[in-house]
């Protein structure tokens, strides 16, 4: 039965039900929405709900934020649109060749050599440290590249011992999402810090953040774009090797534009991700490269909860992301694939 | 020079073998449809000659080149898949040349190529067409021009028509066959189809669980089927077959089968079937060389289950004995189901197989 068969008091009762719902998810929209133009008075007042008719709308808090004297808004704003487009960029098309690869090509692992690399990377960094003196970050650098050589060449090997496959590869990226950001994080900042001390600076730059949003933005990318290739028909690309076309060709002049909704959807996802994380944002900048929401949270000051502030600045995060997903829903329409195969 | 040649070429996935030893040698410009049932081999043979497989074992050879271990784009091959294969986001004309942009054709030589394959393809109104505006013919007409504008030393051909609707599929049978005469390229082609097969090629193989059964021009694979997989696969409806034996008495030598089956042999066949006699055999007749009951010709009994008339003639479709029988006779026959019906055997058009191993005995040679 569908809600469309309804008769009579039902109807109304459904229809109903549905504004419910409706005013529900967009009356907090609204909220932020008229508490911007409110005056500092107007807030601490009490609720006040129509302007023009309940209070008299001010625009206190978008000229300080627009202005600037609320935090660096301009600079905010760039940082955050400039961070978030590159790194979703990045994140969609290093995560897609992952994908494409693991769709098209069996990977073989074994699980000794992996465990070599765990070994290596964290005796030698050890040993490096404590028993031979050497810098946290040089120790780090060469005990991992050390374990990333032997563990490359000892799967050549014929080691014992279960060999992985595609699906236990795909699964450990997506582990990466698993266990709680903070832990990356804490991590992460140590890490950037001590590279910091070796004269490359990576806290509060543009390449330290955008770094760590693309390398947490790739298992999910990888994990969507694996779904999209499967979904391709595998005789397009051997038409096209039969024509001698380089893989790196069939790849980004037939399969890439073949998944465009895809690759769209999953940019979108992570555009989404990125431009609304905090915590690493938080930990790894202070200044010059802050994103908008620590500017929103940053509106929460000593003088209490300015919620006019706090309201104006959220709007900002919202509606850039609110036109993004308009313009590129369009282009997400489905039926690209349609005349490739029957 | 673009004959292929397969020697000892093998095939096995994980601990699968699909192909055993296979020997076959493809003439220059022979058209040569490789036939069978799903799963016999043919599409993965096909493959294998493409590059999309490699070999397990055995050489490959094209022309004079060892191709076994080089990859497919260098084999110049071209190659038309069931589904058409197209790339949807790329115009007819881009389809047709993007093998060739890709090569660094310069652009003029490739506007003539595509405008050379969209004429033999009466292709020219849809240039600028997404395959997503094309009916199935002329989507598998963009992917057979773009096999030919590569010029390769053979074509590969995987079921190309299998998505065609009936009368489109006889349509592009003709075309594909024009092209062949007018391009004189080496052609493969893997149907499952024995019609396919029989009315496009030089030379059909019937394969069988990797092997190859029988390799011959159509109409000997039609008269003289080496087995009988070959005589039940060749030919539609198809070859009807009794399981008997030949025993001696009346002054000749009948085929005698459960049922009440007999059947006296011609002095002619009897020569050729003599060191049989007494062993168990299969006699095949095809229905179309069955006939309502004529006195000079040996003739069985069927109980008539079904009865279908086609205009021309009609078939009587029952059982002979124990064996099913499917008979031709004359469109005006009053036959109803539940009936029994005498047929006549052509005695010339009979095949005679080893029970066991299927092989025919007594061939008629000529």
């Amino acid at each position: 039965m569908s809600v469309r068969d309804l008769k009579g008091r039902r109807r109304w009762l459904a229809l109903a039900g549905c504004l419910v719902w409706l005013a529900f998810t967009l009356f907090p929209l609204y909220w932020v929405g008229i508490t911007s133009f409110k005056s500092p008075v107007g807030v601490v007042g009490g609720p006040t709900y129509i302007p023009f008719v309940d209070f008299e709308p001010s625009l206190t808090a978008w000229r300080e934020l627009l202005s600037g004297a609320r935090g660096q808004f301009y600079s905010t704003f760039m940082a955050s649109t400039i961070i978030g487009l590159s790194a979703s960029v990045a994140a969609t098309l290093i995560g897609a060749m992952a994908a494409y690869s693991l769709v098209r090509f069996q990977f073989q692992v074994r699980l000794l050599s992996g465990l070599i690399f765990v070994f290596v990377a964290v005796g030698g960094f050890l040993l490096l440290r404590d028993i031979l003196g050497m810098g946290q970050a040089l120790a780090l650098i060469y005990s991992f590249i050390a374990a990333l050589g032997l563990s490359v060449i000892s799967a050549w090997a014929p080691l014992p011992g279960p060999i992985l496959k595609n699906k236990d590869i795909v699964f450990w990226f997506v582990s990466q999402r698993m266990f709680p950001p903070i832990v990356a994080a804490f991590a992460l900042f140590l890490m950037y810090s001590e590279m910091g001390k070796l004269g490359f600076k990576l806290v509060d730059t543009y390449i330290g953040l955008t770094l760590a949003y693309i390398a947490f933005s790739l298992p999910i990318v990888i994990w969507l774009m694996r779904d999209f290739f499967e979904a391709l028909p595998v005789e397009v690309e051997e038409a096209a090797m039969v024509d001698n076309v380089p893989t790196w060709r069939i790849f980004f002049g037939i399969v890439l534009p073949m998944s465009k909704p895809g690759l769209i959807a999953t940019f979108m996802i992570t555009l989404a991700f990125i431009w609304n994380e905090f915590l690493f944002a938080l930990f790894l900048t202070n200044s010059r490269w802050q994103t908008l929401p620590i500017l929103v949270a940053g509106q929460n000051s000593q003088r209490g909860d300015e919620w006019w502030a706090i309201s104006a600045a959220a709007l900002v995060a919202i509606i850039p992301m609110v036109i993004m997903a308009g313009l590129l829903s369009r282009l997400m329409r489905s039926g690209l694939l349609l005349g490739a195969i029957k | 020079m673009s004959q292929i040649d397969l020697e000892r070429v093998t095939k096995t996935f994980g601990t699968v073998e699909v192909i055993p030893p296979l020997d076959l040698n493809i003439a220059d410009k022979e058209f040569v449809v490789l036939v069978g049932p799903s799963g016999c081999g043919k599409t993965t043979t096909l493959r294998m000659i493409a590059g999309l497989e490699t070999a397990t074992s055995g050489v490959i050879r094209i022309g004079d080149r060892d191709v076994t271990d080089l990859r497919a784009g260098l084999r110049n091959c071209s190659m038309v898949f069931q589904n058409y294969a197209l790339y949807p986001h790329m115009s007819v004309a881009e389809n047709i040349g993007y093998g060739m942009k890709v090569r660094g054709t310069p652009k003029t030589e490739i506007a003539k190529a595509v405008a050379d394959a969209a004429r033999i393809l009466n292709l020219e109104p849809y240039l600028n067409r997404k395959p997503s505006a094309l009916s199935g013919g002329q989507r598998q007409r963009v992917a057979i021009g773009r096999a030919i504008v590569r010029q390769p030393d053979v074509f590969l051909f995987d079921e190309p028509l299998s998505n065609l609707d009936a009368k489109l599929r006889i349509e592009m049978r003709t075309e594909i066959k024009l092209l062949h005469r007018r391009l004189q390229t080496t052609i493969v082609y893997v149907t499952h189809d024995q019609v396919e097969a029989m009315t496009m090629a030089d030379r059909v193989v019937v394969m069988n669980q990797g092997r190859v059964e029988q390799a011959a021009d159509p109409i000997t694979l039609y008269e003289r089927p080496r087995n009988r997989f070959v005589a039940a696969f060749i030919g539609a409806p198809s070859m009807n077959f009794i399981d008997g034996a030949l025993e001696r008495g009346d002054g000749g030598v009948n085929f005698v089968a459960e049922g009440g089956v007999k059947i006296a042999l011609a002095d002619a066949r009897v020569e050729t079937l003599s060191s049989s006699v007494g062993e168990k055999i299969t006699l095949g007749i095809r229905p179309e060389h069955t006939m309502n009951a004529e006195q000079a010709f040996p003739a069985v009994d069927i109980k008539v289950a079904d009865v279908e008339p086609l205009g021309p003639h009609t078939l009587a479709i029952g059982k002979a004995g124990q064996a099913d029988f499917t008979a031709q006779i004359d469109a005006a026959s009053p036959v109803r189901p539940d009936e029994m019906l005498r047929v006549s055997l052509n005695p010339a058009k009979m095949h005679f197989f080893h029970a066991n191993s299927g092989e025919a005995l007594g061939r008629l040679e000529g």
